[in-house]
């Protein structure tokens, strides 16, 4: 029995035990009055519709920082290698930052606040860019906005979570990824139009204007209908004096690690399609190709649109499971199609199944991290070891890809992706769990709900873990 | 859209070392490629210079010291002044085919070992950043507007012999497309102009 053991001086969680907490020096105070238990929270329509533009227009804003940002500075005549650091630097600092961004997202007392901050910080960035572009403005202005967007991530979930709580964040999610997606696609239209009748110049201007109504939209969600605790997924344990012990209790949290690494896998295969689909177009097609490459970015963002909402609805109607399993069904396929498909046209039909793919994950990927954090307090933490994930799975990627198109071709080049992706669809199939109505974790309970469905390396992996909560069931 | 920027920033560092190897050899580009107008334009030197070879004149001032120290009155550095009507800088302006089709931006220029400006590394294709390719192409198939703004460089190629050219990576040999001169470029193009200086 576990009583016969000898006692960590940690809970799972990093909670102490009760014995050892002499005063916890630090009381959370709460700025809402708790929602009492088993009554769901409810969000006013304003709040609710000023997510939507929020989300709206903060994908508009992030769209001038992406592939435009090179664009830009070669008009600029910066040369490849200062670009190249540029966006070296930032791209590093998204990486390693998305831990601290969601463990900052964790501990603020209010999510609007906060993504309000970091808003204001996209919005320098933007101008500093468009009204200096020398190496170290654009430099200082690509690491502020990495920087934000570490914070923005998380907080987007985070505000979700806060505004509608469990039972509802996965609907809530799917509008969100609606709205992220129409938002990128009109953005991408638009920026491209700016771009080439005024100037890439524009472009940044127009990312720091869009940050106004972002802010306005972010300022109508309603102050005190974002509770900080459910935004956090639950309630933190009092810090226990080591700042590792929370890490730590994250990265015992079985779910969650293999969801990171199945997602790692996920952008693993995916990240190189999309650049490798459209340098294929450029080379296939003469007259068409950038409208065909315009096709590619836009049209499954659209698909995307259409079908979030679904999965939203899906996802509590026949659990987590089965969209995970259609999300990363859908990308060895493509792969394989992609191969093997000719002409530029069908090129783009083959794209849009990114569009399932990206509408499965851009919902499951923070529902997922919600269901296994719940009760938890650690949400956002844990969403930003995922965004880590994705992130080396995503930088990798590029790399990968490109060694394999230069040694053995194009088609090795998509098959191999298309290999890694069967990888990461059958670890989906064996390892990932359920996670639809995991209770809140923290005890007992929860561990034994969670492996009532679990295989035995994972009941193997867990007993080195933690040896704990498992012996009661042998 | 976060994964293009990271595919965009593996591809460019991967660039990132072969340009600062190539830093040195474009200063020297760019002085080689100022020298041939000196003869044609209307220039205006210093006093110190006069006995000067015009084509050293943007190379003295690491040798003035030398040799041409009794030609020079005073420590002054020699210096032309051009008519910026008569030169641009090249990079980042972008390049259309003789029918006006976009072909991209010029986004590097390759010399050889004696100065000769070689060729040019466009970024061809794609849309918004996604999917172009960098080929390098002739120097000798680009031509420049005679007079006016030089917005953009004319590039003796169409869209379809650009396309299918392999991608210019820094390291391995280089895939020049377009001839070297204009014979050779004349007999597979004919609708061409017929005016490619194989310098300008």
């Amino acid at each position: 029995m576990p009583s016969a053991r000898p006692l960590r001086k940690y809970g799972r969680w990093g909670r102490p035990d009760t014995e050892l907490v002499e005063t916890p020096t630090e009381v959370p105070k709460r700025t809402v009055p708790p929602v009492p238990e088993g009554q769901p929270p409810r969000p006013s329509r304003r709040s609710l519709h000023a997510l939507d533009w929020f989300v709206f227009f903060l994908a508009d804003a992030q769209m001038g920082f992406g592939p435009l940002i090179a664009v830009y500075l070669t008009s600029q005549k910066w040369t490849q290698g200062d670009i190249g650091l540029v966006l070296t630097a930032g791209s590093l600092i998204a990486l390693v930052g998305q831990m601290p961004g969601g463990a900052l997202v964790d501990a603020a007392r209010s999510e609007r606040f906060l993504s309000g901050f970091a808003l204001m910080g996209i919005a320098v960035s933007a101008v500093v860019i468009g009204v200096w572009p020398f190496f170290a403005a654009v430099l200082a202005a690509k690491v502020l906005h990495s920087a934000a967007s570490c914070v923005l991530g998380p907080a987007i979930g985070a505000i979700s979570l806060g505004l509608v709580g469990h039972e509802a964040v996965a609907e809530r999610l799917g509008r969100n990824a609606r709205f992220a997606s129409i938002g990128a696609a009109l953005a991408a239209g638009a920026m491209g139009a700016a771009g080439y009748l005024i100037s890439n110049q524009s472009v940044f201007f127009v990312t720091a204007a869009l940050c106004v109504p972002t802010l306005v939209s972010l300022w109508l969600i309603g102050a005190g209908q974002v509770d900080p605790e459910r935004a956090h997924g639950g309630k933190a344990a009092p810090h226990p004096g080591d700042p590792m012990a929370t890490f730590r209790g994250l990265l015992r949290n079985r779910p969650l690690m293999i969801f990171a690494g199945c997602v790692a896998l996920f952008h693993l295969a995916n990240a190189a399609m999309l650049p490798l689909t459209a340098s294929v177009i450029t080379m296939r097609s003469s007259e068409w190709a950038a409208a065909l490459v315009g096709a590619c970015i836009l049209a499954p963002q659209l698909l995307v649109a259409a079908l979030a909402p679904w999965v939203g609805r899906q996802a509590v109607v026949r659990g987590r499971l089965p969209l995970l399993l259609l999300g990363f069904g859908v990308l060895p396929v493509r792969g394989v199609l992609l191969a093997f498909v000719q002409s530029p046209e069908m090129l783009v039909a083959v794209q849009l199944l990114d569009g399932i793919s990206a509408a499965v994950l851009g919902v499951l990927v923070p529902l997922t991290v919600a269901d296994v954090t719940r009760g938890t307090g650690h949400f956002n933490l844990a969403q930003g070891v995922v965004g880590t994930a994705v992130g080396i799975g995503a930088s990798f990627s590029t790399t990968l890809a490109g060694y394999a198109w230069d040694y053995f071709g194009m088609v090795p080049a998509f098959l191999m992706l298309a290999a890694i992706a069967t990888v990461g669809f059958f670890t989906v199939f064996a390892r990932m769990p359920e996670t639809r109505g995991l209770p809140p974790q923290g005890n007992e309970m929860h561990r034994a709900a969670l492996f009532s469905r679990s295989s035995s390396a994972y009941r193997r992996g867990s007993d080195q873990a933690s040896g704990r909560g498992l012996n009661r069931r042998r | 859209m976060r994964l293009v920027q990271v595919h965009r920033l593996m591809q460019v560092v991967a660039v990132v070392g072969a340009v600062l190897v190539l830093r040195p050899f474009m200063a020297g580009a760019l002085a080689a490629n100022a020298a041939p107008c000196q003869a044609t334009v209307d220039t205006w030197r210093l006093a110190q210079s006069v006995d000067q070879p015009a084509t050293t004149a943007p190379q003295a001032p690491a040798t003035d010291a030398g040799q041409e120290a009794p030609s020079i009155t005073g420590d002054g550095t020699p210096a032309t002044v051009i008519d910026d009507r008569e030169v641009e800088g090249i990079l980042g302006k972008s390049v259309r085919s003789s029918a006006g089709e976009d072909m991209g931006k010029i986004i590097d220029v390759i010399v050889k070992r004696d100065g000769q400006v070689r060729a040019a590394v466009i970024d061809f294709g794609g849309f918004l950043g996604v999917g172009s390719r960098k080929i390098a192409v002739d120097w000798g198939a680009l031509s420049f507007p005679p007079d006016g703004a030089v917005d953009h460089v004319i590039l003796n190629l169409t869209r379809d012999q650009v396309r299918l050219a392999p991608e210019y990576r820094p390291g391995e040999p280089l895939v020049v497309l377009g001839a070297a001169n204009p014979e050779q470029i004349k007999p597979e193009n004919p609708p061409q102009p017929e005016n490619i200086p194989p310098e300008k």
